[in-house]
This record gives C-alpha cells, structure tokens and sequence, in this order.
C-alpha cells in the first residue's frame, strides 16, 4: 500500500484548471452552459491531470480537485446547512466565496465517492482521497446558526466521517484530511480540533494524513504528534524551512509530508535547491518518516509553473534515494 | 457620540459587480500593467468606498485601507531594514500576512502613508482619520534577526514610527489612529508597552487613539488609561470581559465602542444595539463615545460591511432618540 522506496512523492490535492475549463465555469455561473457539459470539461481535466501525474512519476496520485471552486466552498455547496454569504479575502488577490452556516450541517449524498472512482479508475497508482477538515470548514465559515463552536465542528466531523467511510469502502487507501486553519486558537480549540479529527479516523482502513499549513505550528508542538493520524504534511518552503527549528526540540514521531515547493511564488525551485531542502529536512527526520510534496495545493499556479515545480520536485527526491544506502 | 469604523473596508464588491482591485492586482503581478496603472484603480476603489461609508451615514471615516496588503507590510515595506518572508496567520482570523523580517537597523527616511491619507482627506466630504499599525503590534507579528532583543527592537521602531505620527500631525488630522490588538495577548508586557507608547506619540499635537481588537484589556486595566492617548477602542464582541473592566474604574477617555461584530454576517438589531449603547453609557456618557465595529470591516462581503456600517447609524439615531 504504502510505495516501498524512500521519499515516495505526491501533491496536496488541487491542480490549475485549463483555460477552457475556467470558461465554462464561469459560463456555468451565467446559466449559459448546462451541468453535464461542465461534468465533461471537468472530467476530461481529470484525465489530464491524472495522465500527467503519471508522466511526472509521482507516486500517490489525486484527482486535482478540476470541479472544486476552493477548498470551502465546494463542501459548502454540496452540504445541507450553508448558504454562500460572498468574496471574502485571504491575502493578496487571493479571495474566496466564504460561506455561512444558516442550519444543521448534513449530507444529502457521497460528496466525492463518484470522483475517486473516476480517477482511480484511470490508474494503477493509489488515489488519494482528499477532505478539507470539521474544523477549518467551521473556522472558515461564518456561523449565525449553531451557539456553541463546538456543535457545528463535531456535526462537521460526523458528516465528514460518513464521507471517509464511503471514500474506503470504494477503495480509498490515503485519505487526507485538510486542516489549514488548525491552530488558529490553539489554547482554546487544539483538542475540539483533535476530537472531530478523531471521528473521522477512528478505525479507519487506510493510511491517513492531515494537512495544515500558513500558521504558527510552533503553538500546536508537540501536541501535534497526538493527532490520530498516520502523516502530517507540513508547508517548509515558503518559509525556507524555518519550521524545522521546531522540530529540533522534541523527536517527531509521526510520518512527515515535507512541502518542498513554495505554491506562492511564480518562479521554479532548481532541482538542487529541492535537494538542499530535503537534505536539510533528513537532520531532523529519519528518511523513512518523509514523503514529498508541494507546500499547499496548486490551484492558483499557472498549469505550466504547476508541472514544471513538479518535475523538480520529482527530480529532487529522485536524486536524494539515490544517496541513502 | 460619533460614528466611526476601525479601519479596513472590503477592497471589491459583490459578484455580478466585477472585482476591479483583484483583476488589476492580477494584472500588476503578470507584468500586464505598471505600478503607476494599478495605484489609479486603487485611488478610484478609495473613492469608491469613501462613497459608500459617506452614505452609509458614518462621520468620521478611513480611507478603507484599500493599499494596504495587509496591516504589516504596509508599514514594513515602508522602512529600511525588513525583508517579507512567508505567510502566517493574522492573529485568529481567516486572513494572511507577509511576516516581515528585521535584517537590519530599521528606520524611517520618507513618509509612508501621508500621501495615501493626503489623497483621502482631500475627497472625503467627511473627516477622515489616518491608521497605523502600533510598534509593538508591528514587532511582535515580525521577527528580529538584528536587534539585541525584543525590547530593543519594539522601541527602535517607536522611534521610527513616531516620525511617521509627526508627518501624519502635519496634515491636520481630527484624530489619529494607532492599532495595538497585540498587547492583548501578552499582557505582561505593558510596561515595555508603555514605554513605546510614550515614544511613539510624543511631540504630536493631532487628538490620538488607541485601538485594541480581538480581546479584552482586563488585566491592563486601568493602567491603559494612564497611556498617551485621547480615546481607547475595545472590542466588546470578541472581548465580552471589558464590560467587567469598566466596573473597575471610571472610564476618563473617549470610549471606541466596538460593538457591530465585524467578523460575523449575522445582522445586529437597532434594538440590541441600543440596548448596548444604553448599557455603556452607564460608565461614559454618550458625548465621549465612538460606535463602531468590533474590528475593521474586510473581514466581510462588501454587501454585509455596508449593512452593518447602516445598521451602526441607525443605532445612534435611535439611541439619541432622532428620527430615522
């Protein structure tokens, strides 16, 4: 299941869309294009990204996220329970259509079983399933319905447990499960936010993974490694590894995705700076703990940039197996 | 009382309206038009939600911070001696800054926001009010690759920041802004605090406030009282505490009065409003009180900001028991 060489690469879950797919979006929103002819492009993107993930050489693949808006937006929509309130920004130009809750969180049908399916179907490698969190759908969406936190995060955690259920049971190895706005309020929510991520993985038949980036993980160490998980993917290169420094304290004791691509920056990381990053990664981690991936998703790069950072990414972690015995 | 808002306003408008800042900042970092082209659509979005705070009743305005990228670089790109790195967290909101880092001796050579709060103050029809980012707010979100310690490098950048209160006093403004949310969260570090505040605002003659945001000041008060400044802004919606701290000692300052949740679409009643404003006038009268929001106001769709900025006029008016 897990692949048997070291450093096995992989992405954290969105691709750029094609200029064509991003047209037919909009022409969607405008009541110009009907459902299905969106379901092909988006299909047909699928495909692509599918066909080249496996001529990059990557080694657990995922679906690329072509019929996704934004990581809350897109479970936003398919829940029961949400309303979209409008464009919210997050930083620089980078905005999204933030949600609000407005009743009781639920789930009308499978949110992404019929999307696995589709995409595993086109591999021999593993595709893995990707979530966006109980906690950061919650964090990341106003709330004028539930009176406590708590309530909407847990409701979240059961919707999305139901999810992960179905996601296994079609055949689903890796899940991930994103959690980028983890330690927003570390003092106060860190165990809410464990709790709901419980209800996901508890006995779960598959090699699960939690994804946070952009914050202070400084703030949520060592309790981090308590998060029933099997991997936790981490941002280090927009921060040109910083975070390292925080897992000089105490031994990390849970499989690492190492974020070895900074998604914000236009410009191409060299192979050998790739490398030097992921050399200086293995002091603080033993390289069977390491997996390679992008810092965050690649939505907002161009389609080039995208598949150019992952050739040097692949590259990289090519050449660093070659250097351990 | 007077109506006023902490800060930022939502930089585009609603969807079908198109998104003018997003798409030129787009633009701007494909190469496709110059810096001189974007600063015009930034200019004309400022005028734009002058426009909109004008008409939604508020008296004393902001230029909506719409060329700020975020509530650090602003100022850091605007002195020597900081580099920006990575993104982090913007204390526990849903948005991002650039943590600048100090490399090197950090200081001010030219103004940084005076032409930004020129070009405001000329269009506004209304008194508008400058906003900066407080020293220690700006050193604790930073980090300090040059100073000898934190303290140094906080007071080092009251120095800085005071010339830019000295420019910004040049203009004549009815009220200058100074953002601190930071103390909230390390409050054992009022002393240092104080002591940056003194610097910071010495030798400005324009009235000052201090804001805070996102918690409460049980704990620094009523030392906060004792600081250089006319008027202190509290966040009752993210800090409910402060209406314990008001029982503690009178209340000698103009009251910030934050409290339209500016990080929630829920709605405020008139009613819960002027409950509030009733509730608070029991430590500071009326006639020492900005209403405002809890925070500044990017945190929202523009629909749901203009809302919330009409429903804050209503209040008063209803509170003053002035017809509508």
């Amino acid at each position: 299941m897990i692949p048997s060489h070291l450093f096995p690469t992989t992405t954290v879950g969105s691709f750029p869309k094609p200029p064509q797919l991003q047209l037919a979006r909009r022409k969607h929103r405008r009541g110009q294009l009907d459902r299905e002819a969106l379901r092909d492009l988006e299909r047909q993107a699928t495909r692509e990204w599918i066909r080249r993930q496996e001529e990059l050489g990557l080694d657990v693949l995922v679906d690329g996220e072509q019929y996704r808006a934004d990581m809350v937006t897109f479970f936003a929509e398919e829940l029961d329970g949400f309303r979209i309130a409008g464009m919210v920004r997050a930083f620089g130009n980078r905005y999204y259509r933030k949600p609000v809750v407005v009743g009781p969180v639920g789930r009308r049908r499978p949110l992404l079983v019929e999307w696995f399916r589709f995409a595993q179907s086109l591999t021999s490698k593993p595709v893995k399933a990707v979530l966006t969190g109980p906690y950061t759908l919650a964090e990341w969406s106003f709330n004028e319905y539930y009176p406590q936190r708590r309530e909407l995060v847990l409701d979240l955690a059961r919707v999305l447990r139901e999810e992960v259920r179905d996601l296994v049971h079609a055949g689903a190895r890796y899940i991930q499960i994103d959690e980028p706005a983890i330690h927003s309020r570390p003092e106060e929510d860190f165990e809410l936010a464990r709790e709901a991520l419980t209800v996901i993985t508890d006995g779960l038949e598959a090699y699960t993974i939690v994804h946070i980036c952009y914050g202070d993980v400084a703030k949520i160490y060592p309790s981090m490694l308590r998060l029933p998980v099997d991997q936790i993917d981490l941002a280090f290169a927009n921060t040109r590894y910083a975070l390292l420094e925080v897992f000089r304290m105490y031994p990390f004791t849970r499989d690492v995705g190492l974020g070895v691509i900074d998604v914000l920056q236009r410009r191409v990381e060299t192979v050998e700076e790739v490398v030097s990053g992921i050399q200086r990664a293995l002091e603080v981690f033993t390289p069977r703990q390491v997996f390679i991936s992008p810092d965050c998703g690649l939505r907002t790069c161009t389609m080039d940039v995208a598949v150019m950072k992952l050739q040097a990414m692949v590259e990289a972690a090519r050449f660093v197996r070659t250097m351990i015995p | 009382m007077i109506t006023t808002v902490v800060g930022s306003y939502p930089k585009i408008p609603d969807p079908p309206a198109s998104g003018r800042w997003r798409s030129a900042k787009e633009k701007l970092e494909q190469g496709e038009i110059s810096s001189e082209e974007f600063l015009q659509v930034e200019r004309e979005v400022t005028l734009e939600v002058i426009r909109e705070q004008v008409e939604a009743g508020i008296e004393l305005i902001t230029d909506g911070q719409i060329r700020w990228e975020d509530s650090q670089t602003y100022f850091a790109r605007g002195l020597t001696g900081f580099t920006l790195n990575g993104l982090q967290r913007w204390f526990d909101t849903n948005m991002y800054y650039r943590i600048p880092v100090a490399e090197g001796e950090v200081l001010w050579t030219d103004p940084i926001s005076v032409e930004d709060y020129r070009f405001a103050k000329a269009r506004s029809p209304r008194p508008v009010k400058p906003v900066i980012t407080g020293p220690y707010t700006l050193a604790r979100l930073s980090q300090n690759r040059y100073y000898a310690d934190f303290e140094d490098f906080v007071l080092n950048l009251a120095l800085a920041l005071n010339q830019e209160l000295r420019a910004l006093d040049a203009e004549d403004p009815p009220l200058i802004q100074v953002d601190e949310p930071a103390i909230l969260k390390y409050k054992s570090d009022f002393p240092l605090f104080r002591e940056a505040m003194i610097t910071l605002t010495e030798g400005v003659r324009a009235p000052l406030a201090l804001y805070t945001y996102f918690g409460d000041v049980t704990g620094i008060y009523p030392e906060i009282l004792d600081l250089p400044f006319d008027a202190i802004g509290l966040d009752f919606v993210a800090g409910p505490r402060n209406w314990e701290v008001l029982e503690k000692a009178p209340f000698e300052k103009w009251l910030g009065f934050g409290i339209l949740d500016a990080r929630n679409t829920r709605l405020e009643s008139v009613e819960e409003l002027v409950r509030a404003l009733d509730r608070v006038s029991r430590y500071v009268p009326l006639d020492r009180v900005y209403l405002n929001p809890s925070a500044g106001l990017e945190f929202l769709p523009r629909q749901v900001a203009r809302a919330k900025l009409q429903r804050l006029v209503e209040a008063k008016r209803a509170a003053l028991g002035v017809g509508v």
